[in-house]
């Protein structure tokens, strides 16, 4: 029974000896060579994710004017950034959409520009490009500036770290429309008398279908975010590890979650996009990557899980409600091959995360610690494994019955 | 019946009324889809004719001898590969499977003599890759 250490890991990646495989590798590997084999060859198995992470966001500290101001409303390309904090902290939501009625007379009411929002502002900046600040304060004796207004760029500004309350769900949704008029959701178009499928999830590629139980990833395990390093912070918003589960402990349906916390000057913007869903709004398609340390052969067991044995829900969303009816659940192999059977009807699918990018993230971080540059980290803490799913329904006051 | 055309006219031809003649000289009907028309340019007309299939046949035949290019395929879909993130979004609303995903690679395949210029694949990418090329 092969054990290894993070530390002997992290040895062997310094002296350039580490074996990386890529999760695909792996799982190769496991059906020629089976576990044990596998287990003795193997250090460090890496794994990707391209999708659109809508709860995602940028936290930027501009520096101090002079004289400073105490920040109260902000436009970055005319998209407003939180600023209810510290005099020049902003938050920079990825699904923020522009601010027209601030953004008018700068002449941009095209479609194009009213398809952008926070995602793209933050790819913009990313990608080192400039972008367009203004803001209004509150003139108190600390700061007696009332507004402000120039063009910033990632190298202009002090702190520029994506802070993602929700990333890396593990396992989603299919979405489907059972009604009779076209939906624009977070899924993309989905036409109607079941036209289509959407499926986000990547499936057997996915870092946290290859965990499953979280043993491996906790809070402080250093991960690609945005091609750049990056590091779990916490548990993600959402996060619903009780999730029913197969007998290979992965989850029928959105399970835990992470929040991602990563430095965005360190970022390409080939792993940064803002994106748009019609009708729906402005996103963002975030690479992120993350090692999975083989301590043990447990590890192998778990990271060989096949398309075949995982599975999602396929919901309709012609039903606007908290809870959607479900046409039951259906495997990745056959949300992969491109078609699925739902009432007797064959639906075509299609995926939301690119499982082409996805595995250049995986490619790419497995080449990062073969050069020696990327060391794993041991977990602070674990994710919690309890944590219950609350829905949140109107409370009037509550009635007191007297005796 | 009906065909779509499109229309290439010279530099000297811009100043024609043609849908007006094909109205007049052969009862044909034509349905501008998209037209890109500047004093003094080349011009480009996509049209959708409609009118007798005799009519149609010697509507186009006149065109030709007037030095307008006349083709058969209209404008096409145009996917932008430094764009595209292959996500494949687009390939569940292509009604003809013209957009596919490779089944090994998962890259985006667009098999242009499949294709019918629906154009529903240019509002579903999320990150605007696709467009036509008028």
């Amino acid at each position: 029974m092969v054990t290894r250490t993070i530390a002997e890991i992290n040895d062997k990646i310094q002296r350039q000896q580490v074996v990386v495989w890529t999760v695909e590798e792996l799982k190769s590997k496991v059906a020629e060579l089976g576990v044990a084999a596998v287990a003795q060859q193997v250090d460090v198995i890496t794994t990707g994710t391209f999708e659109p992470m809508e709860s995602s966001g940028a936290i930027l500290n501009l520096g101090h004017t002079d004289p400073p101001i105490k920040i109260r409303q902000c436009w970055l390309d005319g998209v407003p950034a939180y600023s209810g904090f510290g005099a020049v902290d902003l938050y920079l939501g990825a699904t923020q959409v522009t601010d027209y009625a601030s953004s008018i007379g700068e002449g941009n009411d095209s479609e194009e520009f009213r398809e952008r929002g926070g995602g793209h502002v933050i790819e913009d900046l990313v990608a080192g490009k400039a972008v367009h600040l203004r803001a209004l304060g509150q003139v108190t004796d600390c700061y007696s500036r009332a507004s402000f207004e120039t063009t910033i760029t990632r190298d202009t500004i002090n702190q520029f770290y994506l802070f993602n309350p929700r990333n890396l769900y593990q396992n989603f949704i299919v979405g489907v429309n059972g009604g009779d008029r076209p939906l624009y959701t977070y899924l993309g178009p989905l036409q109607p008398h079941l036209g289509n499928a959407v499926y986000s999830n990547p499936g057997a590629l996915s870092p946290l279908m290859n965990d499953p139980d979280l043993h491996l990833i906790g809070i402080g395990t250093r991960i690609l975010l945005g091609g750049g390093i990056g590091y779990v912070a916490w548990e993600g918003t959402q996060h619903f590890p009780l999730q029913k589960r197969l007998p290979n402990r992965t989850p029928i349906g959105p399970a835990a979650t992470l929040a991602l916390i990563g430095d965005a000057k360190q970022m390409q913007s080939r792993w940064v996009r803002g994106c748009y869903f019609k009708s729906y709004g402005p996103s963002l398609m975030l690479g992120v990557g993350v090692p999975l340390p083989v301590l043990n052969e447990e590890v192998v067991v778990r990271c060989a899980v096949q398309d075949k044995d995982l599975v999602a829900p396929i919901v309709d969303f012609s039903i606007p409600r908290r809870v959607r009816p479900t046409f039951g659940l259906v495997s990745y192999a056959q949300l992969k091959s491109g078609r699925v059977t739902i009432d007797g009807k064959s639906v075509r699918t299609a995926p939301l995360a690119s499982l082409y990018l996805s595995r250049q993230v995986a490619l790419d971080l497995k080449q990062r610690i073969e050069a020696g540059e990327f060391t794993l980290t041991e977990p602070v803490a674990a994710i919690p494994n309890d944590r219950a799913f609350l829905a949140q329904d109107r409370r009037g006051p509550q009635v007191l019955l007297e005796d | 019946m009906k065909k779509r055309v499109t229309l290439i006219f010279p530099r000297r031809s811009v100043h024609m009324p043609v849908t007006y003649r094909l109205a007049k000289d052969f009862n044909v009907a034509a349905n501008i889809i998209r037209a890109q028309v500047t004093p003094n340019q080349v011009g480009t007309l996509v049209v959708e004719l409609s009118g007798d299939i005799d009519q149609l046949d010697a509507a186009l035949e006149w065109m030709r001898s007037q030095d307008i290019s006349v083709s058969l395929a209209s404008r096409e879909i145009v996917i932008d590969e430094m764009t595209c993130v292959h996500c494949g979004l687009c390939t569940g609303v292509c009604p003809t499977e013209a957009l596919s995903l490779d089944p090994q690679t998962f890259q985006l395949n667009f098999t242009r003599s499949r294709c019918v210029v629906c154009e529903q694949c240019i509002p579903t990418c999320p990150v605007q890759a696709i467009s036509t090329n008028l």
